[in-house]
């Protein structure tokens, strides 16, 4: 009997995730297009609901009911297994996520995580690392210059900002004496990381940026330039695919940081229950990515991959080397 | 040593990512400003100045009779050649247009007629919400002509405005005045 409460909840906890990382682009969608309207001094979507709160649902129907293109020469298989190796390891990583210690329910303590895994930083960057093989495959796959140049810059960006995000977080790491995400947050109840490891933090975020493809980072989907990088042929479900993949990326940057970096949700001065605390956090992040978006320009290859190796690498490499000395 | 100074904090400035910092604030800043869409047709309407040069019309003078005397100075003086004018002759002897025809498919708004106008009978009004899809309805005759709404006389604004679709197209507006739209718009 409690197997199975416990399997039901594990099965409940995941179909709840699932559902939230499927919705949440929506009003993600809808909060990029008003912040980048209001920037540019226009509105945004104006027309579908109050203040077109349903236009990512307009949106939605559209490119759902839209033909699903697969290009002549292009490799079906590879074609159809890109989006879906997009997406699925961003799911996959909330996995390892705590959202907070937990609550009780009907006098149950439900813990508001799936699995609480002793080498969960390690899990992130090890499944986080597979979404690169959607990125390549889709760009190689269509058999279209755009989309191959564009994952061929992915494939060169992602790895190379791989390695100072892994650095990054090792300061963390020494600071906690532990892989465990909770227990990181655990260990940040009375000081943040944010204030040993500020440096750990620009290069984290810096580096979670060119990972989730944002501005001024984007060089993998650079319109300008590329059409639209790797994803330039396709369309329909497929495309909405890559679409709702870079935005559980970019959620998911946002909320290592916070969970790293930010005390996860652990308050500061008012007193707010601990998930709501964490929302803010996290949604702080999210609007700093989009208004990053509407502010940069975006960067040239090479220094691109000169930020990535000749700063980020040296300093992450530093900071734990310092956190290291005053450890000892 | 000042210049060495400023040498040094251009530096600092350098290192911490001023220039990025202030980019950063500049777009917050105009988030937060007010946004310069006129939401036209179904929520607001611009209306013209008085010096708006929009849809031809031809004038009467105080016995209800047409000003234009058919002197053909406008077909003459017009840029693209979209004004074709027969007179006639009444039985007082005086020159009137029989056809008076404007093709606005081909009018480049230019205000000359008006201009070359002896008699003040043809000027360029407020009306600009004349789009069709064929350009056969956008040749005018001499009596849609004479009921063209005239020059603006308030005008210069943005007001509150319905957008009918009954019968034809429309944007209703009303109110005489409207807000002054170039508030809105922020110069740094």
């Amino acid at each position: 009997m409690e197997l199975v409460f416990a399997l039901g909840l594990i099965a409940f906890k995941v179909a709840l995730l699932i559902a939230i990382l499927l919705l949440l682009p929506l009003p993600l969608t809808w909060l990029e297009r008003k912040i980048a309207g209001h920037i540019q001094q226009r509105m945004g979507p104006m027309r579908v609901g109050w203040h077109g709160l349903l236009q990512p649902v307009a949106d939605g129907i559209k490119l759902l009911t839209k033909e699903d293109h697969i290009p002549a020469e292009a490799d079906r298989f590879l074609f159809k297994l890109a989006p879906i190796l997009a997406l699925a390891p961003p799911f996959v990583v909330f996995v390892a996520i705590p959202f907070g210690e937990s609550v009780s329910v009907l006098g149950a303590e439900i813990t508001l995580y799936v699995s609480n895994m002793n080498v969960a930083l390690l899990f992130v960057f090890a499944v986080i690392g597979i979404e690169v093989y959607g990125v390549i495959f889709g760009g190689w796959a269509a058999n279209s210059k755009y989309a191959v140049l564009g994952s061929l810059r992915t494939c060169a960006q992602m790895i190379s900002y791989e390695i100072p995000m892994g650095f990054a977080v090792i300061g963390v790491v020494m600071l906690a004496q532990s892989m465990s995400l909770l227990e990181i947050v655990r260990a940040q109840a009375d000081v943040w990381n944010i204030v040993y490891q500020p440096v750990g933090f620009f290069v984290f975020f810096v580096a979670g940026l060119a990972e989730a493809q944002r501005i001024p980072f984007d060089l993998a989907e650079a319109e300008g330039d590329l059409g639209a990088g790797f994803h330039t042929e396709y369309s329909g479900i497929r495309f909405a695919f890559f679409m709702v993949s870079e935005y559980a990326v970019m959620l998911l940057v946002s909320v290592l940081s916070v969970i790293l970096f930010f005390g996860g949700w652990n308050g500061v001065l008012i007193p707010l229950p601990p998930l709501l605390w964490f929302a803010l956090k996290v949604a702080f992040f999210l609007y700093v990515f989009m208004w990053f978006r509407f502010t940069f320009p975006r960067y040239r290859y090479d220094q691109l991959m000169a930020i990535g190796w000749k700063v980020l690498l040296p300093l992450s490499l530093g900071n734990i080397i310092i956190t290291g000395v005053a450890f000892l | 040593m000042s210049r060495a100074l400023d040498r040094s904090g251009a530096w600092i400035g350098w290192a911490f990512f001023a220039d990025l910092a202030g980019a950063l604030a500049l777009t917050f800043g105009y988030m937060f400003s007010r946004s310069v869409t006129m939401q036209y047709p179904d929520k607001e309407k611009w209306l013209p100045y008085s010096r708006y040069r929009g849809h031809h019309f031809l004038t009467r003078d105080e016995e209800g009779e047409i000003k234009c005397v058919a002197c053909e100075l406008c077909a003459r003086i017009c840029p693209c050649d979209c004004i074709e004018v027969i007179p006639y002759e009444d039985e007082k002897g005086n020159r009137h247009p029989a056809k008076f025809e404007i093709d606005m498919a081909r009018c480049l708004f230019c205000g000359l007629c008006e201009d070359a106008c002896p008699a003040d009978a043809i000027a360029l009004g407020q009306e600009y919400e004349f789009s069709s899809f064929s350009s056969r309805d956008l040749v005018v005759g001499r009596d849609d002509l004479l009921g063209k709404p005239g020059k603006a006389t308030t005008g210069g604004g943005v007001v509150a405005a319905r957008l009918n679709t009954e019968q034809d197209v429309l944007v209703e507006t009303s109110e005489p005045q409207g807000y002054n739209w170039w508030r809105n718009i922020r110069r740094t």
